[in-house]
């Protein structure tokens, strides 16, 4: 009989320190990361990022461009492949606009809609932004696209990271 | 939207944009089709993190449903059909399943949700750039698929 109650306190025992110790690692582990993180993502913000795009390529109708790179998530890392609009506006400056829908963040596509030619379209709810990233009043959009800075290395396109626009 | 806190605030605050809802349908088999399983659910999970960026502000995409292959099919198209119902039931107007496994292929008509099959292609056996031409183009062809189904739908 005691010989039984002893082993039921024990069992008790190995439970809560077991479950005890689960705790304590489970709670552990995020401070941890939480200290670490900062420390990781302070690298890579800032970079200009090299794309395939040579710039006497650029015409005036936008063209997408491709561009991988590796990025902090949270707390893991992974490649990232980016898009942005390329094209040169009428005084030959290039601009690049992210393709990132500024209502809930969709992918807009340059002149597939066929009622609105020479436009971004949004296929989600379908927003609409000019050529130079203003959005269509009365579609959902509330703001101009994103516009990455750009820079040029041996005849190559690098971008920077996509900045929402001032309003006018 | 991804099934993650920072994607849920923003289906909170825009819940009548977000009519779609996306399920992807993973075979699990120790068996000897094991490799073969593991193929299938590898690949649509590449698939679907695309189709999530590019749709992000119209559907979500949850979590896949892993399921057993050595169950029947009958049961395994009874836990379907309750994922279904539960997402048509809070408002979804489309539902869509996406696997590589065929088996749902010969039940499609079972289902009120839109059934999106997908060989799985070898990717393992590729270097990488023709594995990303693969992929690009089969998330063309995905995005077109939707594409399609909601405007069918409208
Ligand atoms: S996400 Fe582009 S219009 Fe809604």
């Amino acid at each position: 009989m005691s010989k039984h109650r002893v082993s039921r306190r024990q069992f008790l025992n190995y439970t809560l320190t077991g479950v005890g110790g689960f705790m304590a690692a489970g709670m552990l582990m995020p401070m941890v990361r939480f200290a670490v993180d900062p420390v990781l993502k302070a690298s890579a913000s800032g970079d200009f990022i090299p794309t395939p795009q040579k710039i006497s390529e650029i015409t005036e109708e936008p063209t997408r461009v491709d561009f991988s790179f590796e990025q902090k998530d949270a707390w893991y890392t992974s490649e990232v492949t980016n898009t942005a609009w390329v094209y040169k506006d009428e005084n030959g400056e290039i601009v690049a606009l992210s393709p990132v829908c500024k209502h809930l963040g969709c992918v807009v596509d340059w002149n597939t809609d066929k009622a609105n030619q020479n436009r971004f379209y949004c296929p989600c709810h379908g927003g609409l932004y000019e050529k130079d990233g203003t959005n269509v009043p009365g579609t959902p959009p509330i703001a101009k696209l994103d516009v990455y800075p750009t820079q040029e290395k041996d005849g190559f396109l690098l971008l920077g990271k996509a900045k929402p626009r001032e309003e006018a | 939207m991804k099934w993650v806190s920072q994607d849920m605030d923003m289906f909170l605050g825009a819940k009548e944009y977000v009519d779609t809802a996306v399920l992807p349908l993973f075979p699990v088999s120790f068996g000897n089709d094991i490799k073969q399983s593991v193929a299938m659910t590898e690949f649509i999970q590449l698939l679907t993190i695309p189709l999530e960026r590019q749709f992000k502000g119209r559907m979500i995409m949850l979590p896949g449903h892993s399921y057993l292959k050595n169950k029947s099919k009958e049961k395994l198209l009874e836990e379907v059909i309750v994922w279904e119902k539960e997402l048509f039931d809070n408002g979804f107007k489309h539902v869509f399943f996406v696997t590589s496994d065929s088996m749902w292929k010969s039940i499609e008509g079972e289902l009120k949700g839109g059934l999106i099959w997908l060989p799985s292609i070898p990717l393992a056996a590729m270097d990488e750039g023709a594995r990303n031409n693969i992929l690009e183009d089969q998330v063309k062809q995905l995005l077109q698929l939707f594409m399609q189904k909601w405007q069918e739908d409208v």
